[in-house]
């Protein structure tokens, strides 16, 4: 080998032809959202957006328990002042003071998880969908519990979870930390093979004996009929029994196989084997001269 | 520092002149084009976000060259890259003997084949792979020597030539 050869080699290897344009595009526009934000560093960019979101997150919970309290507040007030029995009533302070003090009622929010398995951890409790790594703990739902849902699958009911199947349902917690239990599994589908759609193939086959007899056996129970021999068993039926065909006459199903003969029947057996068991024959009679 | 203008300039300039040595490198680390580009594209992202300062041309070469095999090194290790199990690289539009010889040399274990790919596609010394590889010379040229020896019980040839330290 010369050196020549690998370097002409790998210089025919062919890649995208518009990839230096694909790629100038993609780095212009990670380009313009830098500018936009002129901090240069992707990581504390990231960072900073993170921490803006949760401070954002964090007021706006305060704020909320903060109105829900007041409201409740209010709302025990205007109720304990209907009431007959002052005795038992708490203060209005106190009232204030037990509602403050409790957190903040905050609401729950769903997060589907949809996807393809990409890993599975060793104990087979997780797996990972897209970023996420979802613990399936003894408190997850299986199957959907709607009436008109499907029936969940086998894989799913034996806590299956193997890469490349799919998997469905959801979970209340916080997704950004990037690992969750699951609340909810609705199905886990196999993905299907190759061969699933494939008709199956071991179905009987009847195939036409039809021809004429070249060769008969010593004991007359065989027959040669286009290279294949057929050999007639106490099983063959003989002659057209459907109700509405008519009467046969012997001429046209002789009870001897002639060489000559022409006969018609069939058989369920595989013919490449070059000897079959007759399953019916309709006619064996001897040609008009 | 770059100003926007000059950035545009050299990342266009670092594409023309590097892309495709870029690619074929992540290629014999990888052997798959598509995502050989990928890890290329990535190199390219890194060098617009860090924005390095370097001495002269064949220092950048040479930096995008090893950030290549770094991301190329990333990607095999990730789980979806091992997981998977991608169909080989077509090369039969390559002329037979070329193709043989790629077959050849992507064969060979990856320590044996960036050297070589980089001593016979880029043309650089063992000193400079060394510098580039982050390994002694020595090192390099034991590799070489193993990876052409290992050639050339797959294909022959290459006893004649020898590599200067």
């Amino acid at each position: 080998m010369k050196k020549s050869v690998y370097k002409s080699a790998m210089s025919r290897v062919r890649t995208s032809e518009d990839f230096k344009e694909a790629t100038y595009q993609k780095l212009m526009l990670e380009l313009d959202k830098s500018t936009i934000n002129p901090t240069n560093n992707s990581t504390i960019q990231k960072g900073r957006i993170k921490m803006e979101k949760a401070n954002k997150k964090k007021l706006t919970g305060w704020t909320v328990g903060i109105a829900a309290a007041a409201i409740l507040a209010v709302g025990v007030i205007s109720v304990n002042q209907n009431q007959n029995n002052p005795a038992s009533a708490p203060t209005n302070q106190e009232q204030t003071a037990d509602a403050t003090s409790k957190p903040p009622i905050m609401g729950k929010v769903a997060v589907n998880i949809d996807g393809v398995i990409s890993e599975v951890s060793e104990d087979g409790k997780s797996f990972k969908v897209g970023d996420l790594w979802v613990e399936v703990t003894d408190k997850t739902q299986l199957g959907s519990s709607e009436p008109t849902a499907a029936e969940p699958s086998q894989e799913l009911l034996n806590k299956e979870f193997k890469v490349g199947n799919i998997v469905s349902g959801f979970t209340s917690q916080d997704v950004s930390t990037g690992k969750v239990s699951a609340d909810v599994i609705y199905n886990l589908i196999a993905p299907e093979k190759e061969d699933a759609g494939k008709p199956a193939t071991t179905g009987k086959m009847a195939v036409n004996i039809d021809g004429f007899i070249s060769e008969v056996s010593a004991d007359g129970k065989s027959f040669k009929v286009n290279d294949v021999w057929v050999t007639v068993t106490p099983d063959t039926i003989m002659g057209i029994t459907e109700p509405t065909a008519g009467e046969q006459s012997d001429e046209l199903l002789q009870k001897e196989f002639k060489v000559g003969n022409a006969v018609s029947g069939f058989t369920t057996e595989d013919l490449s084997t070059g000897k079959v068991n007759a399953t019916r024959i309709y006619n064996n009679f001897a040609p008009q001269k | 520092m770059y100003n926007s203008y000059e950035l545009n300039e050299s990342v266009r300039r670092a594409l023309d002149l590097y892309s495709q040595s870029m690619i074929k490198i992540a290629f014999a680390y990888l052997k798959n084009i598509a995502d050989a580009e990928e890890v290329t594209q990535e190199v390219f992202l890194t060098y617009l976000q860090k924005r390095p300062v370097f001495e002269n041309s064949e220092h950048e070469k040479a930096w995008l060259i090893r950030t290549t095999i770094n991301k190329s090194k990333n990607m095999l290790k990730t789980g979806w890259f091992k997981s998977r199990n991608p169909v080989p690289e077509d090369l039969s539009y390559l002329p037979k003997e070329e193709s043989e010889v790629l077959q050849a040399v992507l064969s060979l274990d990856k320590k044996y084949r960036i050297p070589i790919h980089l001593h016979y596609y880029e043309g650089y010394s063992i000193q400079e792979i060394a510098a580039i590889m982050q390994a002694k010379s020595a090192t390099v040229g034991t590799w070489l020597a193993r990876g052409r020896s290992l050639l050339k019980e797959k294909i022959g040839g290459l006893e004649d030539e020898e590599i200067c330290l």
